[in-house]
């Protein structure tokens, strides 16, 4: 297997979507939903959203701060999946509409943000 | 057209009869020479929400502020003693803006034109060749403060020296009811912001009325079949004033509407486990809107729980700055989870305003209507307006009485 894995054990599915989804701020997660095309969120809601529920409750077994790297990327990764949801299961064909308002509403803050 | 009545309907108090059923001159809502009424009536001397002691968490930190109606720039500072004070970001030397930065820590602010320094207290602590001036009292040319309370956490500024009214006073018994909300003891918070082409007040009165929700967010917040339901439209279980200020009572969560949400209820439901091991659900007012005049909402939701505060740009423009409030860093990954959520739950909706708010603006700014119309349910709509109006006509025999 490749020398350098993204994710931990099990996630292996999930890694082709680590470089466009897994921004560590909130606001970086708002714009990769609102920069992506929907293929980019259709084919990534496709392959996390049977995981998301082995993936929460991989990340809740361990304190924040003894996260590794590859833990990181997963929580990241699936924060992003928060907003992909919103775009495919709530806004669906409406996501283009939606999308104009939100950037009309940036996130200017965010207290999770890594400083 | 008329084959369904909804049954729900709020029987009104005096209170609110009292604001009558006139249609409403839409020229308050664009006419710039109202609009600079209102500036010196209302924005130049009323107590306004800035930001929240967790922005200042110790001696040096600072924010800018930019109250862009008054063309002011204050710079809001806690001392070396503790003391949180609001200055005009106006150097006293030749009047240059001290502070470019939004936020930040600082033992001084140093003038970048000669040089004048100045404490975190505002203090005038040293001027280069100050021998040369023709000033006896070097105290006279500390910063120019503006007005700063506390209430609940929530910074407020006044740009009247002297207010006539303490923040208390002004706030009422819904300034004591806040305080019993987390925003008071808050340490971290969230923020997303937006300025739109709408009078202040078009855009607040969004935000008062639930008469637009089965329309503009359908898809967000629900559109019940209008005959199966009790409250089809959502409206609030009541109202109540407080002088210029009022709160209504929501009548509860969204409703997601039909196809399938299968990962989103999921997510919703750790959410929820979340926020109840922290103990955020519940409470007095956790359906509570608290309306504080001019520009500020609070909503009592122990977590979803953001405050909205809406300044004027100019007659026809205005910005928005939603707050989420927290208490200390997410305990573990489902806490993040939770308020990520929390926040973009609420910004999904929030986000489906903006374009029916310009919409709105420029049919009103067309000056194609002499009045509008406020229904029941728009009550708070008609209170804000109500409310302005007795402010400006004070102001206007004020000023003709001085006269
Ligand atoms: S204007 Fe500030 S030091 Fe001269
Ligand atoms: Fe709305």
């Amino acid at each position: 297997m490749s020398a350098a894995r993204l994710l931990p054990n099990g996630f292996a599915p999930l890694e082709p979507f680590v470089a466009f989804w897994a921004a560590d701020t909130l606001s970086g997660r708002d714009t990769c939903r609102l920069d992506s095309s929907e293929e980019q969120r259709l084919a990534f809601y496709g392959a996390a959203a049977d995981l998301a529920g082995q993936a929460w409750d991989y990340l809740d077994g361990k304190p924040l701060a003894d996260y590794g790297a590859e833990d990181r990327r997963l929580l990241y990764l699936m924060l992003s999946l928060v907003h992909v949801a919103l775009a495919v299961e709530v806004q669906r064909d409406g996501e283009a509409e939606h999308a104009s308002g939100a950037r009309r509403m940036p996130i200017t803050h965010c207290h999770t943000d890594p400083v | 057209m008329n084959e369904h009545t909804p049954s729900f309907q709020r029987p009104f108090d005096d209170a609110l009869k009292g604001l009558g059923t006139d249609p409403i001159p839409a020229g308050v809502y664009y006419d710039p020479d109202w609009y600079r009424l209102e500036v010196e009536a209302i924005f130049r001397r009323t107590w306004l929400n800035v930001g929240h002691v967790c922005e200042l968490p110790e001696p040096g930190s600072f924010f800018r502020c930019e109250l862009e109606f008054a063309n002011a720039s204050l710079i809001v500072a806690r001392g070396r003693d503790g003391a949180i004070r609001a200055f005009h970001n106006v150097c006293t030397h030749r009047g240059t803006q001290l502070v470019g930065a939004a936020r930040g820590k600082a033992a001084t602010f140093s003038c970048p034109y000669h040089r004048w320094t100045f404490g975190n207290d505002g203090q005038l602590l040293s001027a280069p060749d100050f021998e040369r001036f023709y000033i006896d009292d070097k105290a006279s040319c500390n910063l120019a403060e503006a007005s700063v309370d506390v209430c609940a956490g929530l910074i407020f500024v006044n740009l009247d020296r002297r207010p006539r009214q303490c923040l208390r006073e002004f706030l009422g018994p819904m300034g004591e009811m806040i305080e019993t909300l987390p925003v008071s003891r808050a340490s971290a918070w969230d923020e997303y912001v937006y300025e739109i082409d709408a009078n202040w007040k078009v855009t607040f009165d969004n935000f008062q009325e639930n008469y637009h929700l089965r329309f503009i967010h359908k898809r967000t917040n629900g559109a019940p079949p209008l005959e199966t339901t009790e409250n089809p439209y959502n409206y609030p279980m009541g109202f109540e004033l407080f002088g210029p200020h009022r709160m209504n009572t929501s009548p509860g969560g969204s409703v997601l509407d039909d196809p399938p949400k299968p990962l989103l209820l999921q997510l919703l439901g750790r959410m929820a486990a979340q926020f109840a091991e922290e103990g955020l659900t519940g409470g007095a007012h956790d359906r509570d809107y608290f309306i504080f005049f001019p520009n500020l909402y609070v909503f009592g939701n122990p977590s979803m729980h953001f405050t909205h505060a809406v300044l004027p740009l100019s007659a026809e423009r205005s910005r928005g700055v939603f707050r989420f409030y927290w208490n200390g860093e997410p305990s573990g990954a489902r806490a993040h989870l939770a308020r990520e959520l929390a926040l973009a739950f609420a910004r999904e909706i929030h986000t489906e305003d903006g374009d029916v708010l310009m919409k709105g603006q420029k049919g009103i700014g067309s000056g194609a209507l002499d009045h509008f119309h406020f229904q029941s349910q728009e009550v708070m709509c008609r209170h804000l307006y109500h409310s302005v109006d007795r402010m400006v006509r004070d102001y206007l025999s004020e000023k003709g009485g001085a006269r």
